[in-house]
């Protein structure tokens, strides 16, 4: 008699696993590591960010020395937001960041 | 009159792109020959270029599953370069996300082992299940993969009071669910003359291909690195190692398994003992010349880094051994001997992480002389 | 003429293409569905199978060079045309299969093992390792599940002591169901287990392990060949479960619910639908056999369950 087979009978009956994505979503704990936002009124364009990313997917922008995360280089590791001295980088738990034009895939 | 059967770089048997050519009379291998390379990327060069501080990221990303496995061998070779100390605190938390790592990879192959012998109802048990330890991860390090928990000089986040429940929670669940796993694989008709007798691998052959890890166990050779040459806080936890001695595919299934209950009461034995104190001690950037080697158990097996510092904040040279590269050349006295219906089976059971694995030399087979190409020449001829 | 009339209408209509298509179709989106509740997970829309057929019609057609073309091209046609004129041989609505013959039995256990041999001859000429590989593993398949199959069949033809379809089914419309007889309950088991062999299912979809020989026979198929193969192994389901249905449970059996008058054809259809919930069980608890394991499993367990019956109904 295979062991698994009361296993079997019993899921017919019970609520499939599957989590309905994208019409039902889970939240996702707090401390996630989503898209980095920059709080540019905190800014005081020490460069650290720059240094200290590994891909190097920060820049600053020209005219306001503030930065310029790419999200297609962004690793999403939070180098940024811990070498920050003023907290102005923060990673949110935002994590669908698929876009269509790639121009598009940055945050500042 | 024997045929050739190619297997990959693309075939639905292999995760990850490898070429293996097997000589068959009927259904009987007589020979396979092993081509390796196809996931090469560069990653010791990469090493080369960067500082310790951001090579630490691209050598979390050698592998997705033993990723914290990685960055832990990683950090743990820089450490020793610099001669500096860890905390007590950071030592526990590494032990603890590299346990629940190994849980994680072991369902992940159980899984994958599972679909490979046409069982796809335990496949789907199996990686539903998994979802409470990713789970468990993505709360404490923030990422279900890549977890990039270790900084050079300790961890780069704490664990809080309130995720102590959880784990406990999640814990509970896993061991039940495991438990219940053993029992079912133990039993099954189906799996036991699917496995049993399968891909056999000797106590003496296990030595003479250098075998490791759960593979090296199930064969009987008993090797740890977390007992044999301790890091993090193994030395502090008691905790039983996991052989079985008949050296074949159901063997294998068994001391994986079994290790994830042992995995289990490691993290509750950590929790209850941590230290508390600081988490992360400071490390220059320029490190002095030294040279030092690291191991780590990985899920797969020993994994070692040589790294060589020349007193820049970049590295002179990186090395990085994995488990799965020691693991391949005791796949033909496996293959040897048996039927093509084992062959995906017989591979899955040494959990192959080729993403780990390829590191490429040229050899000209006239001559016998090996050089390396640059990118450039590699682009020309791949045109 | 209308008798050429009334048999084009039986083999296109009912009960031949059109429903058969559509009532195995609709049979095997619910197995998926049930399979998936099974694994705990949701699973495709049961209409999923008529949309995988629909689209593989729509796609391009290639031949492999070195293959045999000719053999290459039939083998989907003769195995789809044999299937359907299976299903012309059952009693579908009632105990009068819309084609009669003598002793139809027999031809009816040859007709189900044409899509076997055309399967086979697609795989070997293919040109292809896989396919090869898959149809010599089809080849000793069929010697094992075949005789379990056979001895069983035989085992009811002598109790009811006639080679004829219809008299199955009137039999049991006085005697009742020949599954609660217990000489005959282990030409049951038997049966179900060499159909399992049959439709190629776990523990026995050896020939079309995917993980081992890609897809076995059918690897160089693709677009509308394809399509036709996997119609053809879909209404197998149907006519394999119709024929088990007719041998054991009684066949399509007209009954009454509070003076509605209801047809045959739908408690034949209920049986099939349970014979073939019972193969989906058995599918989801398995794992997949090797080729002499599972030769070995048919050859000492079905094959004597079979005989046994054999020998109690003599």
């Amino acid at each position: 008699m295979p062991r698994i087979l009361p296993d079997v009978l019993r899921n017919v009956f019970r609520k499939p696993a599957t989590v309905k994505y994208p019409y039902e979503r889970i939240e996702p704990p707090g401390g996630l590591r989503g898209r980095p936002v920059v709080e540019k009124e905190k800014c005081i364009s020490c460069g650290l960010c720059v240094k200290v990313c590994p891909n190097q997917a920060i820049k600053l922008i020209e005219e306001t020395k503030k930065p310029r995360i790419s999200l297609s280089r962004c690793i999403f590791c939070g180098e940024c937001a811990d070498a920050c001295p003023v907290k102005a980088i923060t990673m949110t738990k935002e994590y669908e960041l698929a876009v269509y034009d790639k121009a598009q895939a940055i945050s500042e | 009159m024997t045929f050739v059967v190619p297997v990959g770089p693309q075939h639905p048997a292999l995760l990850e792109p490898e070429h293996f050519r097997f000589e068959v009379r009927g259904e009987e291998i007589i020979d396979v020959k092993i081509r390796l390379g196809y996931m090469h990327r560069g990653i010791e060069r990469g090493l080369m270029d960067r500082t310790y501080h951001q090579g630490l990221y691209l050598a979390e990303r050698i592998c997705g599953i033993c990723s914290h496995a990685h960055n832990l061998c990683f950090s743990q070779t820089v450490e020793r370069l610099a001669g500096v100390e860890i905390p007590d605190r950071a030592r526990y938390i590494r032990t603890i996300v590299a346990e629940l790592e190994r849980i994680h990879s072991h369902l992940l192959w159980a899984g994958v082992a599972a679909h490979e012998i046409g069982f796809i109802t335990l496949f789907m048990l199996f990686w539903r299940d998994r979802e409470h330890v990713q789970d468990l991860l993505e709360m404490i390090s923030g990422n279900r993969c890549y977890y990039s928990m270790c900084a050079i000089g300790g961890t780069r986040r704490d664990m809080r009071p309130e995720h102590l429940p959880k784990i406990d929670r999640g814990l509970k669940v896993l061991e039940k669910a495991t438990k219940h796993y053993v029992d079912v694989a133990t039993s099954d008709r189906t799996i036991l003359a699917r496995c049993e007798n399968i891909g056999v691998l000797t106590k003496q052959d296990a030595r003479n291909f250098c075998a490791v890890g759960p593979h090296a166990r199930a064969s009987g050779v008993d090797v740890d690195m977390r007992r044999d040459d301790p890091y993090a806080a193994y030395a502090e936890i008691p905790f039983g190692v996991v052989t079985q001695s008949e050296g074949d595919v159901f063997a294998r299934v068994v001391v994986r398994l079994r290790e994830v209950l042992e995995a289990i009461g490691i993290i509750r034995h950590a929790l209850d003992k941590m230290p508390t104190g600081p988490i992360r001690t400071r490390v220059r950037a320029k490190i002095p010349p030294n040279e030092a080697t690291s191991r780590v158990e990985a899920p797969r097996g020993e994994l070692l880094h040589f790294g060589i510092s020349n007193g820049t904040e970049k590295p002179e040279r990186w090395r990085v051994r994995p488990p799965t590269y020691a693991n391949i050349p005791s796949l033909v006295p496996m293959f040897v001997g048996g039927t093509i219906a084992e062959i995906p089976i017989v591979l899955a059971s040494i959990d192959p992480c080729m993403c780990c694995t390829d590191r490429v030399t040229i050899v000209d087979v006239t001559t016998g002389k090996s050089k390396i190409l640059t990118m450039e020449e590699l682009r020309r001829m791949a045109r | 003429m209308t008798e050429a009339l009334s048999f084009l209408l039986a083999y296109l209509i009912f009960p031949g293409l059109l429903f058969t298509g559509a009532v195995s179709l609709l049979f095997v989106g619910i197995d998926r569905k049930i399979a998936a509740h099974m694994q705990n997970r949701i699973g495709p829309p049961i209409w999923q199978e008529f949309f995988d057929v629909g689209k593989l019609l729509g796609k391009e057609d290639i031949t492999p060079t070195s293959a045999q073309s000719t053999v290459f091209t039939l083998a989907p046609l003769l195995a789809f045309g044999a299937i359907v004129a299976v299903m012309l041989l059952l009693p579908v609505n009632s105990a009068q299969p819309a084609l009669v013959l003598v002793a139809d039995l027999i031809v009816i256990i040859y007709l189900l093992n044409i899509p076997a041999i055309c399967v086979m001859l697609g795989g070997y000429s293919s040109a292809c390792p896989f396919g090869a590989s898959g149809a010599s593993r089809y080849v000793v398949q069929l010697f094992g599940y075949e005789l379990a199959f056979i001895i069983a069949a035989l085992a009811v033809a002598v109790k009811v002591d006639s080679l004829s379809l219809s008299d199955f089914v009137s039999y049991q419309a006085q005697n009742g169901w020949l599954a609660l007889d217990w000489r005959l309950l282990p030409a049951l088991i038997a049966s179900l287990i060499a159909i399992q062999g049959k439709l190629l299912r776990v523990p026995f979809d050896i020939p079309e392990a995917e993980v081992e020989i890609v897809h076995g026979p059918l690897t160089e198929y693709s677009g509308p060949k394809l399509a036709l193969m996997r119609i053809a192994y879909d209404i197998e389901i149907l006519a394999v479960a119709g024929f088990i249905t007719a041998l054991f449970l009684g066949g399509p059996t007209p009954f009454n619910i509070g003076g509605v008058q209801i047809p045959g054809v739908v408690s034949f259809l209920i049986k099939c639908l349970a014979i073939v919930l019972f193969t989906t069980t058995l599918r989801c608890i398995a794992a997949r056999l090797r080729i002499d394991q599972a030769v070995r499993f048919f050859w000492t367990f079905a094959v004597i369950l079979a005989v046994m019956s054999l020998l109690l109904v003599i």
